[in-house]
């Protein structure tokens, strides 16, 4: 553990440890107390960064200052007003909101002195002293010493609230009122009553200490009646202003996405205005992401075929210009099997935007028993047997993936109607077919498949 | 959607109200349909379409499913505050979003068909043409909708045709040859039947849409990512 406060390395005139920066009089950070660097309550650390002078001096002079007793008293009372926070990112903050940059900024994670825990042990070694002393046949006069005891444990326990470092963590569990807190008020208050009324009472007469008890509590409930609407004003703002934020964070999310999407895009489209093509290209694209956006539960990665598709045709669309339909029934998580169906739909869906005519679609419909593809095209059609033996896009990337998988592949074409693809693969089966191990590389998946009959050959 | 169907008849143009947020969208739309319609009004929000449609009692309704204002349940609520309108103005949604939800809720609420905003200027008016004559306007997707819907993928086949819950074999092979592309004429060739017997097909279904209790169509959406 540093013995410097530890400045951010945000604020870089703040670099230099124990100097003050050089516009101290103009930006000082405000009094808060930080979370890293604290060695007790973080009061010290705070006052430090605040005046500007090494925590090391401000230390001690606490310490000094604790020997007579002001000092605990005045630590204690920074400790309870002070709210928590870094001084130096809220001077950061404190910028205007445009100058900001919107990553959140890195904090470091630092050992800190367990107050409380050092606390509750110290109470019960007292506790327990006073016991042992009073077998031992000391008279300790312990008449005051429980109430006492009691007292303190609930002031504790209270004001334990007001240490928003783990306030904050419980509030941004919970998102507000937490039941923690609660019973820690309740507790506090009731520990506290007793405290008073068994330290004050302890001589009184049973019928003084019910006046006193029926005096506190009408006191306490005039106080609240009167502190009430500022409570409730304070509660309402708080509310505000963390929805105010929320509202702030998904804008700035939105921002950020318009800017990457919508505005490339519309530079790029201002860029190539003369080309009609390259402009309903970028439109198209741009549509399409967009609507996935505004409009769709986006699936992770890997895990949706009906997206692997969508991603696909979405590729092809924007390659070739063409629009495409694509209608998606059903949907699972892909395998080697779908795959290579995909890659061979890819292929259909090529020949289609190239040598076909539009509209073009495709649709996939996945079933308990099998997955199926269907490309059509409203061209002039083609007849398989005159397409020359060398061409191996129809035959082998397209027929001959599928069929080496176990599928089947049928392609109607007529003059005048069109081409349609029509594409299998049997899922079952695919699930307890163990994965080839492949003897070869697996050039067999490029659309260039003249190295597929070793693939034919394990398959 | 098809024009090659509508040029059998020519009847007189049909009578449609144009509900749609986005002013240029409604210039637009005006603007490509053709001589068989006739634009009678516009309406930009729920209760003024609501309004619109009262006023001027148009046979169809061309309506967004993403509508500003009433209770905010856009198209579908306006469908569903103008069933009393029921047998003479019909709605057809118009949508750019791809989300299922969205068009079967405003299916649901009464609309007899759904089309893209991608969709050209003749097919939405041979569309506009087909739901005044109280069929059903069902686009590939929609028809995709509709199988995810009833779980068709599953195999599950109604076995009498007064079954809500399912869809028949045969209107199952319909709606698959709509969501491959397929013109209502295509699916009539293919399936060797007419092509009054496919509207009759497409109609049924868009009843069990409407009128199916099955629970997956309301969950359904979030259900289709596991199979």
């Amino acid at each position: 553990m540093t013995t410097t406060p530890g400045p951010p390395p945000a604020p870089p005139q703040a670099a230099s440890p124990g100097a003050p920066p050089a516009a101290s009089g103009a930006a000082r950070p405000p009094l808060l107390r930080p979370d890293a660097g604290r060695r007790v309550g973080g009061v010290c650390a705070g006052v430090a960064a605040h005046v500007g002078i090494p925590v090391r001096t401000v230390r001690l002079a606490m310490i000094l200052a604790g020997l007579s007793g002001v000092g605990v008293v005045l630590y204690v009372f920074w400790w309870i007003t002070i709210p928590v926070g870094d001084p130096h990112v809220a001077a950061e903050e404190s910028r205007p909101a445009e100058l900001q940059r919107l990553a959140r900024r890195l904090s470091r994670e630092r050992w800190t002195f367990p107050v409380r825990d050092v606390l509750a042990g110290a109470i019960l070694l007292a506790a327990a002293g006073i016991l042992v002393a009073e077998r031992l046949g000391w008279d300790v006069n312990a008449g005051w010493a429980l109430p006492v005891l009691v007292l303190l444990a609930g002031l504790a326990l209270a004001w334990s609230q007001l240490d928003a470092a783990q306030r904050g963590r419980m509030l941004s569990h919970a998102g507000g009122r937490t039941p923690g807190s609660m019973l820690r008020l309740g507790g506090g208050l009731l520990l506290v009553l007793v405290g008073v009324l068994l330290l004050v009472g302890r001589t009184a007469s049973t019928a003084d200490m019910a006046r006193a008890w029926v005096a506190a509590v009408a006191v306490l409930a005039g106080a609240a009646l009167v502190l009430a609407p500022w409570w409730l004003r304070l509660v309402r703002a708080l509310g505000d202003e963390r929805a105010a934020r929320a509202r702030e964070a998904e804008r700035a999310d939105i921002a950020a996405h318009l800017h990457d999407s919508v505005l490339q895009t519309l530079a790029l489209i201002r860029a190539s205005a003369d080309d009609a093509d390259q402009v309903a290209r970028l439109a198209r694209a741009q549509e399409r992401e967009l609507r996935e956006w505004l409009y769709t539960d986006r699936a992770v990665s890997g895990t949706s075929l009906a997206a692997d598709v969508r991603e696909l045709v979405g590729q092809v669309e924007d390659a070739h210009g063409v629009p495409v339909e694509v209608v998606v029934v059903g949907d699972c998580v892909p395998d080697d099997a779908s795959s290579a169906l995909l890659r061979a739909a890819r292929e259909a869906l090529l020949n289609a935007v190239r040598h076909g005519e539009p509209p073009v679609s495709l649709y996939l419909e996945v079933r308990a028993d099998a997955v199926e593809v269907f490309v059509r095209d409203r061209g002039d059609g083609f007849e398989l047997d005159d397409v020359p033996p060398d061409r191996f896009g129809v035959r082998e990337s397209i027929l001959g993936r599928v069929q080496r998988r176990g599928g089947t592949a049928v392609v109607e074409s007529r003059s005048g109607w069109g081409t349609e693809v029509h594409l299998e693969m049997p899922r079952a089966a695919t699930r307890e077919r163990p994965p080839a191990p492949s003897p070869g590389p697996r050039t067999a998946d490029v659309p260039t498949t003249r190295t597929d009959p070793a693939e034919e050959a394990h398959a | 959607m098809t024009a090659d169907q509508d040029a059998t008849t020519a009847p007189a143009p049909v009578d449609v109200l144009i509900v749609d947020d986005h002013l240029m969208f409604r210039a637009g739309v005006r603007a490509s349909l053709d001589a068989r319609v006739n634009v009678v009004g516009e309406a930009a929000d729920v209760d003024s379409a609501v309004e619109a449609a009262h006023a001027l009692r148009p046979a169809v309704v061309l309506l967004d499913v993403h509508l500003p204002g009433g209770l905010g349940g856009g198209g579908a609520e306006v469908a569903r505050r103008c069933a009393d309108l029921a047998p003479t103005t019909r709605f057809l949604a118009l949508s750019v979003s791809d989300a299922a939800e969205d068009v079967v809720a405003v299916i649901r609420a009464g609309a007899r068909g759904y089309v893209t905003k991608a969709i050209t200027g003749p097919e939405l008016s041979g569309a506009v043409q087909r739901v005044a004559a109280g069929d059903a306007v069902f686009s590939p997707r929609l028809a995709g909708f509709v199988l995810d819907a009833f779980g068709t993928g599953m195999g599950d086949v109604a076995i009498a045709d007064d079954e809500l819950d399912r869809l028949s074999a045969r209107e199952q092979e319909v709606m698959r040859l709509i969501a491959r592309g397929y013109t209502y004429r295509e699916v009539a060739s293919k399936l060797f039947i007419s092509v009054k017997t496919v509207e009759t097909h497409v109609s049924a279904v868009l009843r069990k849409l409407q009128l199916s209790s099955r629970h997956e169509l309301t969950r359904w959406a979030a259900a289709r990512r596991i199979l």
